[in-house]
């Protein structure tokens, strides 16, 4: 039986139809439930996919309304079960705030932020990620080979990750940072929103939840730039089917 | 109010609010036989404004060619559509509007730019389309005034807030700053659509649509934007400023992403039943004057109940709940066997009401026989008048005078630059000219994941709408303000000449054009005869070159009270469609050693340019159009294009052929670093100055030489090898100077980079 994806959104959120066509072009069985469906709606899926865009206006904090949605009890108890988890951009940002990454503290009390950008403004970018620990560290990406460079775009205005020291220190010696900012051929760069320790995706300590600000399912049909975010849906497709297998 | 007789109301009509002239007054009184209430009143007040009647332009803009092959839909409603092409056995077409938002953007910057992205996208979704791209002409005071400043970062933040927030990409525009802008700034934005030709949906009420329901659906009204339409009609004047703001709305884009959505789901629902509906979306007039508008094309009368409106706030007179502006609205005409899922959608699957306070689809009124809109409050008659009067609107026939531009042929000689290096480092540095990443990368350019060409790659933005299809959408728009102050007519020229260049640049067929003409006060004999000169120039030009204009818009009283006036702003976008989208490119340099030529014969005419204004040279002549070699140079490009002939093109626009070609050098993305030398004895010195002379065709990277030049000596177009690519990322020119790319580079990024530097806030916010 294949693996049913969710694709959820919320009100504002924007990013949902190329996520889905990013899904469904790798082969997964995906469809697009809204907020409106409940928890109830979401449970019965295998994975969720939370795509990028302004849920509930970015009110309090980018995510923090969301994260407080009924329906992400279903994304929370999926994610504790175990379930793949995956959330780009506002969807990284809910995953925060919801305390599934990096998932050091209790549920629905982030331990970090995605804080505004150093410019203080949103901003449209073509960037480069690698990925910044071993393949393995995030089961639904393990088919990628080590350090992998994805190219993407980053398109927000809350990306900078900020945290107590100790708190970085942690994220960074427990592989919590599974992405970091790069250039195109891999080498590290100042990260384009001031992000610390140059982070552009967190994960759990499970690795089953991962949450990145860059869109890597924007390159689809880019010919300004070498198309790479497909690779990244290959190997979540390829890692779900394990799973589901499983 | 009504205690009155016409000479009392007329005496009045200052106090009241309304800009109506005495003159039109009288002609209401007269055709209704009695005096107006107030909500009639105001909605006169609106339809008849310029801003929705175009009473003083109207006239003149019948001259604009809209027909043509590729016409699916000419400029009768909010916007126009053209053919893009086939695809899975459906005809699809491409929606574009354009549209001002000047005046609320001048008093409350930030509102008044996001409504004005809010307004377009309304326009391009109520014919049934998906939105799928946007651009923004902007014109800008000098941005040293801190005021300047502060009203150029807020516009770029309202647009960057609307469009992103409702996730639709931003492909470009351009950005030109003038002191004739300082206390009118003008903000034109252009949305475009991607619709079926079977599924297009009119904004009118459908044939047999007696009975049918009127659904108003969005945010709940409120006090906002009342009386918008005629205080976008009025001069503007910073005693006012304060009074103004009430007339700006409240952009709500959050809700709108959600309407939005909801509406794709109606136009599924219909398509899957073979419903015809009416929808349009509420702008200025508000419900009244949508309605209105709906019911007058349909040939019916409409009965509205103003109580059902839903509203946020208690005790709304009539003529807010009727005239006002608050944003997020569009109405629907709907048979009543489809008005409960209609109102299921918003309401419950979406759940509007549950996300904005009051917000919801509503139905407020039915459509009756006859030609008369009649409006209840609270059990009073407040609006009983004649549809065909009410949206008719008046016209005028003003008097104008066209001043005929009087250059000399020869001007004087002038000092130039030390060399070429620093004559172009000069250039790039220009306010015209430098970099606007600043300012284009607070916009989502990739949102949809549809975007093929992001803005600032190429001279149009480039986009594949249709998920699986090769097909590809250009989009780009064009105005010089420099030109403008010369000569309108030939600048309204050269917008259509360049915009039709810029998507011909990306290998895109020229679909259709629309215009935002920005003027000044149409009562003043030499302001008016600037836009019948310009509107005569687009007329011209998209005659020559076989383009029609679809859609339009024009924006009056553009100036100040202390008399200032905008330069003459004929702003034009064009709309291109590509075939295969593997054949377009970007403007980027691909490889070293490739051969650089330019297409067309050259004009060296430096009026208008930067060149001009930097080193003061007065009185040169703009550049003339031969339009013949323009048109087969764009034939040649295209076919190039087809044949994969082309690495890259650019077209030579403001500052001239080496502000293109370092362009071109700047827009690598994926650290490439290719340098340029132009070819001994190229025209590009200081000895002789063609090469910053503007308008003269393209610069491009040939892929295929040999092929390129037989297929140019086939075509009869005069092409021009001037430079090769080169490994070092230097810029080398025929006089011997050579500047390294990194610093031509820091001189172009420069200017525009603190654009965001903090400017003295209570200063700026209290004058």
């Amino acid at each position: 039986m294949s693996a049913r994806v969710a694709v959820v959104v919320f009100p504002g959120t924007n990013s949902e139809d190329e996520t889905l066509r990013a899904l469904t072009a790798v082969g997964l069985d995906a469809e697009i439930v809204h907020w409106s469906r409940g928890a109830a709606g979401l449970r019965p899926f295998d994975a969720y996919v939370l795509p990028g865009g302004f849920s509930y206006e970015d009110r309090v904090r980018a995510g923090a309304v969301a994260a407080h949605d009924e329906a992400m009890d279903a994304v929370i108890a999926g994610a504790q079960a175990g379930k793949y988890v995956l959330g780009i951009c506002n969807g990284a940002q809910t995953l925060l705030e919801a305390g599934l990454v990096p998932g050091t503290g209790p549920l629905r009390r982030p331990t970090a932020a995605f804080a505004p950008n150093a410019s203080g403004k949103f901003q449209s970018l073509h960037v480069h990620v690698r990925l910044n620990v071993p393949p393995g560290r995030v089961p639904m990406l393990a088919s990628l080979p080590p350090d992998c460079v994805i190219p993407a775009w980053a398109s927000h205005g809350e990306g900078r990750l900020a945290a107590t020291e100790a708190e970085l220190d942690r994220m960074e010696r427990e592989g919590h940072i599974a992405f970091v900012y790069c250039d195109a051929r891999g080498a590290d760069v100042p990260a384009p929103n001031g992000s610390a320790r140059g982070a552009a995706a967190l994960t759990n300590a499970a690795g089953n939840v991962l949450a990145i600000m860059p869109h890597p399912e924007r390159a689809e049909r880019a010919i300004y730039a070498p198309s790479g975010g497909i690779v990244f849906f290959a190997a979540f497709a390829a890692a779900l089917a394990g799973a589901v297998a499983r | 109010m009504v205690d009155t007789d016409v000479e009392g109301l007329i005496a009045e009509r200052g106090r009241i609010g309304v800009a109506l002239t005495p003159d039109e007054i009288r002609a209401i009184v007269a055709h209704l036989g009695r005096l107006p209430t107030e909500t009639e009143l105001f909605a006169f007040d609106a339809q008849w404004s310029e801003h929705c009647s175009y009473k003083s332009s109207r006239h003149h803009l019948r001259k604009l060619p809209v027909d043509g092959p590729t016409v699916m839909q000419g400029p009768a409603e909010d916007a126009g559509i053209v053919h893009l092409g086939r695809w899975n056995g459906e005809s699809y077409g491409v929606v574009i509007a354009h549209e001002s938002h000047n005046h609320p953007s001048q008093v409350v910057p930030f509102e008044g730019a996001a409504t004005g992205v809010g307004g377009i996208v309304r326009d391009v979704l109520c014919m049934g389309a998906e939105i799928i791209g946007l651009a923004d002409p902007l014109r800008f005071g000098r941005l040293d005034d801190p005021h300047c400043r502060y009203v150029a970062q807020s516009v770029v933040d309202g647009i960057a807030a609307y469009g992103n927030a409702i996730g639709v990409p931003n492909l470009g525009g351009d950005v030109y700053i003038d002191e004739s802008f300082d206390d009118n700034v003008l903000v034109n934005v252009v949305a475009l659509g991607l619709v079926r030709e079977s599924e297009i949906i009119h904004s009118r009420a459908p044939r047999d649509s007696i009975g049918y329901d009127i659904v108003l659906v969005g945010k709940a009204t409120d006090r906002s934007g009342f009386g918008g339409a005629s205080f976008s009609s009025l001069t503007l004047d910073d005693a006012d400023a304060e009074a103004n703001k009430g007339a700006v709305q409240v952009p709500d884009p959050f809700l709108k992403n959600v309407i939005i959505r909801a509406s794709y789901r109606v136009f599924e629902e219909l398509r899957r039943d073979g419903i015809v509906a009416g929808f349009k979306d509420l702008g200025a007039g508000g419900f009244a004057g949508c309605s209105a508008e709906l019911c007058a094309s349909g040939g019916v009368g409409a009965a509205v109940e103003l109580d059902r409106v839903p509203t946020s706030q208690p005790d709304l007179p009539p003529a807010v709940v009727a005239i006002g502006e608050t944003q997020e609205r569009l109405c629907w005409i709907v048979p009543p066997t489809f008005t409960p899922r209609l109102l299921a959608i918003y309401n419950e699957e979406f759940s509007l009401p549950r996300i904005s306070r009051g917000a919801a689809a509503a139905v407020v009124g039915k459509v009756v026989e006859g030609g008369r809109y009649h409006a209840t409050y609270r059990g009073e008659v407040v609006m009983d008048v004649d549809l065909d009067f009410l949206t008719g609107g008046v016209r005028y026939n003003r008097p104008y005078t066209i001043a005929l531009p009087n250059p000399p042929a020869e001007h004087p000689p002038y000092e130039g630059f030390r060399d070429t290096a620093s004559a172009l480092a000069a250039l790039l540095a220009h306010r015209d000219v430098c970099s606007r990443r600043t300012i284009f990368q607070r916009y989502d350019g990739v949102v949809r994941g549809t975007t093929a060409i992001p803005p600032g790659y190429a001279d149009a933005g480039v986009i594949c709408p249709i998920p699986g299809a090769p097909l590809g959408v250009a989009l780009a728009v064009a105005g010089n303000p420099r030109y403008g102050k010369l000569d309108p007519q030939l600048a309204a020229e050269h917008a259509v000449v360049e915009a039709v260049r810029n998507v011909v640049a990306v290998g895109a067929r020229p679909l259709g054009l629309t215009d935002c003409l920005n003027f000044g006060d149409p009562t003043v004999p030499e302001h008016l005869g600037a836009l019948v000169a310009a509107v005569d120039g687009l007329s011209y030009a998209a005659r020559r070159l076989g383009t029609p204009f679809v859609s339009g818009n024009v924006s009056l009283y553009n100036q100040s009270k202390s008399g200032r006036t905008v330069a003459p702003s004929p702003i034009v976008a064009c709309v291109g469609g590509i075939d295969d989208i593997a054949a377009t490119a970007t403007m980027a340099f691909k490889r070293a050693g490739a051969a650089i030529y330019t297409v067309g014969i050259p004009d060296v005419h430096l009026g208008g340019s930067v060149y001009a204004e930097l080193l003061g040279i007065e009185g040169a002549m703009l550049p003339r159009l031969d339009y013949d070699d323009i048109e087969r140079a764009n034939a040649f490009v295209l076919v190039a294009f087809r044949e994969g002939l082309i690495a890259a093109a650019h077209d030579v626009s403001d500052g001239g052929t080496l502000v293109a070609l370092a362009k071109m050098a700047f827009a690598t993305h994926d650290g490439s670093r290719i340098g340029v030398a132009m070819a001994p004895g190229a025209r590009d010195g200081i000895v002789c100055d063609d090469a910053f002379a503007e308008a003269t065709g393209f610069v491009i990277e040939v892929a295929d030489e040999e092929a390129f030049a037989l297929l140019a000596f086939t075509r009869d177009v005069v092409v021009e090898r001037i430079a090769t690519t080169t490994a070092a990322y230097d810029f080398t020119f025929a006089d011997g100077s050579r500047a390294a790319l990194d610093d031509l580079y820091e001189a172009w990024s420069a200017p525009l980079r603190d654009f965001y530097a903090p400017v003295r806030a209570p200063e700026a916010v209290q004058r």
